[in-house]
């Protein structure tokens, strides 16, 4: 007991206020998916996984749980593609003003695909260091690749109703978007070149594999430090975001 | 119209819109009626003679003077009871001889006509018709004034002017128009009452064809009228509609901005166009799409005030269309 309580003295403040702020995204967007149409709920759900991902790395031993490490890192890439789900619905409300769909949709789709998840690591080995560094990459490929989709996606949304009430609120989501961009692009960036964390505490323990990142250190520390900012960028603005959207719509 | 000896009413100011023609012809033939028949629009006035229940003259004179007699008379007779929304019939009974005089008048051979007294010698002409034994009528008028006198076989049967209601013994009013100054005569002369009888226009038209064509002719007038009727109606409708339509647009678009007119577009569309805002069920639909589509757009506030405006309008304007 004495041991978790020193753990959690160790968690920096901003990693709690981070999680924190991805709960407001979660709480707020399921404020508004309640009686209204499908695209909410996508937009709810990606957020609300996503603040579930990010609570769980509070957990002082998160990562002594491969498999359930494993399997918050898919939740993150599940989030992001429901997030972008609700976004591309949004674009085709914009577009032919068609609201189509049943709710119950969504949530079963996000349940099956994660089911499946889970099925897939209870049915594989125990995933080692490397196998959860690998999934985390792809985890952040996706993220980087949709966050761009997303910021188009906002582009062009933003471009039909920009005379409407919520139009500014998709100039705060883009802003949203390019944070987790950097964010998740510096991850992705540290992870190919194989100069991330998780790639160093292998090479200390794995005697074979080598790595070069005394050669850069300069591209690693901006890389570590546009991650850590822009990690907290994202979770500061999405929580702006939604507080602005709260206010304009409620 | 000449004025006529009223002779024994039967019946006066008879609603013509609730009468049947071959009805009437049909009763007045039955009881073998000898008299006349008067039916009297607002254009015009029809006489129909009869002589012991046979039809022996029709006789149509409109406002304006233009005159029909036999067939024309009783093609009008019949459109005008069927197209008229106004009319009255009266059926007088009058003796033999004078009915022959109306036919006369209506129909007989014109001896004079607008004839000036002064340029005639009317002892000579009255001696002429005692001599001729002439059956039939003299109409002696001026612009104000108007006498008849009836004639059977040259002997004056009786007398009539403007302002009385039968026959009269006495001449002295025909005298004293005739002593007006331009004065005129008419002189009709006729068949004998025997002679008359030979012939029956109810033989000769067939009373209900004519009315069925009639009708039948005003019903689809009447259709035709309808139609058009229908026509403006649904056009002015359909320019009310759209003017709705418009009105409803304007006011989501000015909630939710330029996308709104997209929305209110496309609803209407799908529930089957501007005809949709007609049907209560239709319109409830539209409702419901439109809030639901604001709610991506705009507050709750905000969408509550535009529904509310957006129901009044339609409110307003199906109450109008």
């Amino acid at each position: 007991m004495e041991q978790l309580i020193e753990l959690y003295l160790q968690l920096q403040p901003i990693e709690l206020i981070q999680v924190i702020l991805w709960g407001i995204a979660a709480a707020v967007s399921f404020y508004f998916s309640i009686g209204n149409a499908r695209v909410w709920t996508s937009i709810s759900l990606g957020f609300f996984l996503i603040f579930f991902s990010q609570a769980y790395y509070l957990n002082p031993w998160a990562v002594s749980y491969y498999k359930i490490s494993a399997f918050h890192n898919i939740i993150g890439t599940v989030a992001i593609m429901v997030i972008t789900h609700g976004f591309l619905e949004y674009y085709v409300f914009c577009r032919t003003f068609e609201i189509s769909g049943k709710k119950v949709v969504v949530y079963l789709a996000t349940m099956l695909l994660l089911a499946a998840s889970g099925l897939f690591l209870f049915i594989n080995p125990a995933p080692s260091p490397n196998t959860i560094r690998n999934i985390r990459m792809v985890e952040n490929a996706i993220w980087v690749f949709l966050a761009v989709m997303n910021l188009e996606l906002i582009r062009k949304i933003y471009l039909a109703i920009k005379d409407s009430t919520i139009s500014k609120a998709f100039i705060a989501f883009a802003i949203v978007f390019f944070c987790i961009f950097l964010w998740k692009g510096a991850e992705l960036y540290l992870q190919v070149f194989q100069w991330d964390k998780d790639w160093q505490d292998i090479v200390a323990v794995m005697a074979d594999e080598v790595s070069d990142i005394d050669k850069y250190p300069l591209r690693v520390a901006f890389s570590e430090t546009v991650k850590q900012y822009a990690q907290v960028a994202s979770s500061l603005t999405v929580g702006g975001t939604f507080l602005y959207i709260y206010r304009l719509l409620r | 119209m000449f004025l006529l000896p009223k002779g024994n009413p039967l019946f006066e100011n008879l609603v013509t819109t609730k009468l049947r023609l071959p009805d009437v012809t049909a009763k007045l033939s039955a009881s073998s009626f000898t008299g006349y028949a008067s039916f009297v629009f607002n254009s015009s006035t029809v006489i129909l003679v009869f002589e012991s229940g046979k039809l022996v003259s029709a006789f149509h004179e409109e406002k304006n003077g233009n005159r029909r007699t036999g067939l024309e008379a009783m093609s009008a007779l019949t459109e005008l009871m069927v197209t008229s929304d106004s009319g009255t019939l009266n059926v007088f009974k009058l003796s033999k001889d004078l009915t022959m005089c109306i036919h006369a008048l209506f129909q007989g051979e014109i001896l004079y006509r607008a004839q000036e007294l002064k340029l005639i010698d009317i002892k000579t002409l009255l001696e002429k018709i005692r001599l001729d034994q002439l059956n039939g009528c003299l109409r002696i008028y001026t612009e104000e004034h108007s006498a008849m006198i009836f004639y059977k076989e040259g002997a004056p049967l009786g007398f009539f002017h403007d302002g009385s209601q039968d026959i009269e013994t006495s001449s002295s009013e025909s005298q004293k128009i005739a002593s007006l100054p331009g004065a005129k005569i008419d002189l009709f002369a006729t068949q004998s009452v025997e002679e008359l009888m030979s012939m029956d226009l109810l033989e000769v038209v067939n009373i209900q064809k004519l009315w069925d064509t009639s009708l039948a002719l005003h019903q689809s007038e009447l259709t035709k009228a309808d139609q058009a009727r229908a026509e403006r109606g649904q056009k002015e409708a359909g320019f009310k509609l759209a003017a709705l339509e418009e009105q409803i647009k304007t006011i989501v678009a000015e909630h939710v901005g330029k996308v709104g007119r997209g929305i209110v577009d496309k609803e209407i569309s799908e529930l089957g166009g501007k005809d949709s805002l007609l049907h209560a069920e239709k319109t409830a639909k539209l409702l419901a799409a439109i809030e639901r589509s604001a709610r991506l757009l705009i507050s709750a506030t905000a969408t509550k005030q535009m529904m509310e405006k957006v129901s009044a309008t339609i409110t307003t304007a199906r109450s109008e269309i």
